[in-house]
């Protein structure tokens, strides 16, 4: 971001390696254990093959055990590992909403009824919204829950009910046809394993080079050097500063903080001296929050992503209405048996009423 | 034995062990979407798997972006949602379509499309 970095904190990164060995075979050992994280793979697979919809609904119910065993090994070896390699455990949160949204997903494919597989999409993106709040995202996570939750698996919902076919009278059960049977299912789960196999071997195995922040004590603050009219605003509100007073303002328009000591300088624009207050006078409120640094990186970083963006979402809504107003000639045979349909109906609806 | 948590204010670093845990959950959820999309027959639940192989995308980005404490990742997450919109939208404006020629949303109703 070009910020001023204050002298006396290395800029040199450093190469962070987890187990500090530099053997190229055990590389992902440290995080867990391969045979761990196959047999993990392969009982996940099988579990989420056989607990795709099918006919045979004790078989479903095995195969959701299997995955249910998967995704528990799964959190037992990677906890066990975190725990004897001496490295710190992710906050203990973060088991139970890993556990919530694995087994939401699991059961959003494998649901054969469209509105439940809706709402258990819903179940995992709170539980995802968790490991945000976790991952000090609070902003995401809360829009997150109102964009997704809110707007877009509504109108998701709206489609699969205006979607559905009324079930025929003779039918037993509510599940529609298309969705009774899934398609190929031990074939699928088999790639989407393979697929979680091979993507998390080559993370765990680059992870350990991963250059970690360069100056962690900058993250936080260094947006305020960047915003000296927010910084006079927290100043005065704090009533550090006095009548005609104001931050003073560097070469290059950010404000004369020092993040790391903690000394605001301050210039008075009538008399046009200066001083320097020290960090026992530094206020609690001058301080950046989440959204300060999000908005900040959005606007400043990534001004042409956001037209893109915009063009993206405008593009869409043009597409959509135009999709949505085409005008369908059923073919003949379809409008015969869409005729029929509302002639049984409206029988039936008389019969109701002679009756 | 002594158990730290790696999950401490803000600026205070994660380590690369917490950031596998989530890179793991967040490739799990990709799969699995990507699994709905080959399995399921329902051109809605097919369009519902994408967006969890988005949300999987999405922790990935998050979980990156706390690692190197940076803002980025958060901002590429404001994209990916807004990609999401844009293509439920159209998504389900096709899904209504082809329901509306077939009375079905079954997949396998458009068969006559494989090339």
């Amino acid at each position: 971001m070009g910020l001023p970095i204050p002298d006396g904190i290395s800029s040199a990164r450093r190469r962070v390696s987890i187990s500090g060995t530099t053997d190229e075979e055990n590389a992902v050992d440290p995080i867990i254990s391969p045979i761990a994280l196959y047999l993990i793979c392969v009982l996940g697979a099988i579990g989420l093959g056989v607990a795709l919809p099918r006919r045979n609904k004790a078989l479903e119910i095995t195969g959701g055990l299997l995955f249910a065993a998967a995704v528990g090994l799964a959190v037992l070896v990677f906890a066990l590992r975190a725990t004897n390699s001496g490295q710190p455990l992710p906050n203990y949160f973060f088991y139970p909403f890993a556990i919530l949204a694995l087994g939401a997903s699991a059961r959003m494919i494998t649901h054969p009824r469209p509105v439940y597989s809706a709402l258990y999409f819903i179940l995992t993106i709170i539980a995802s919204c968790g490991m945000y709040l976790l991952l000090s995202a609070e902003f995401m996570a809360f829009a997150l829950v109102i964009i997704y939750a809110g707007a877009i698996l509504i109108t998701y919902l709206f489609v699969i009910m205006l979607a559905t076919q009324a079930p025929s009278s003779g039918a037993e059960s509510f599940v529609n046809e298309t969705d009774a049977v899934a398609r190929e299912p031990i074939l699928a789960a088999g790639i989407g394993f393979v697929l979680l196999a091979i993507l998390t071997t080559a993370m765990f195995r680059g992870i350990g080079d991963l250059p970690t922040a360069p100056h962690p004590e900058l993250a936080q603050d260094s947006v305020l050097l960047s915003l000296p009219a927010k910084v006079d605003r927290i100043l005065d509100r704090a009533g550090v500063l006095e009548e005609h007073e104001r931050v003073v303002r560097n070469q290059d328009g950010t404000a004369a903080l020092d993040i790391v000591s903690r000394t605001i300088t301050i210039e008075n624009t009538d008399l046009h001296t200066t001083r320097v207050v020290g960090a026992d006078q530094w206020p609690e409120s001058l301080s950046a929050g989440n959204l300060d640094r999000l908005g900040y990186n959005l606007m400043h970083d990534h001004p042409m992503t956001i037209e893109i963006a915009g063009i993206i979402l405008l593009m869409a809504m043009l597409g959509a209405v135009v999709l949505a107003r085409k005008h369908i000639e059923l073919e003949d045979d379809l409008k015969a048996a869409q005729a029929r349909k509302l002639g049984e109906s409206m029988n039936q609806t008389a019969e109701a009423g002679n009756a | 034995m002594d158990i730290t948590l790696a999950q401490l204010a803000f600026p205070e670093a994660v380590p690369a062990i917490t950031t596998a845990h989530y890179l793991f959950v967040s490739t799990a959820m990709f799969a699995m979407g990507l699994v709905g999309f080959l399995t399921r027959k329902n051109m809605i639940i097919m369009f519902l798997c994408t967006e969890l192989m988005f949300q999987g995308a999405g922790l990935a980005l998050i979980a990156f972006g706390r690692h190197h404490l940076a803002a980025d990742g958060q901002t590429f997450v404001i994209f990916v949602l807004c990609v999401a919109a844009a293509e439920a939208a159209m998504a389900l404006a096709l899904v209504v379509l082809l329901f509306r020629h077939k009375e079905t949303l079954s997949a396998q109703a458009w068969k006559e499309l494989n090339g």
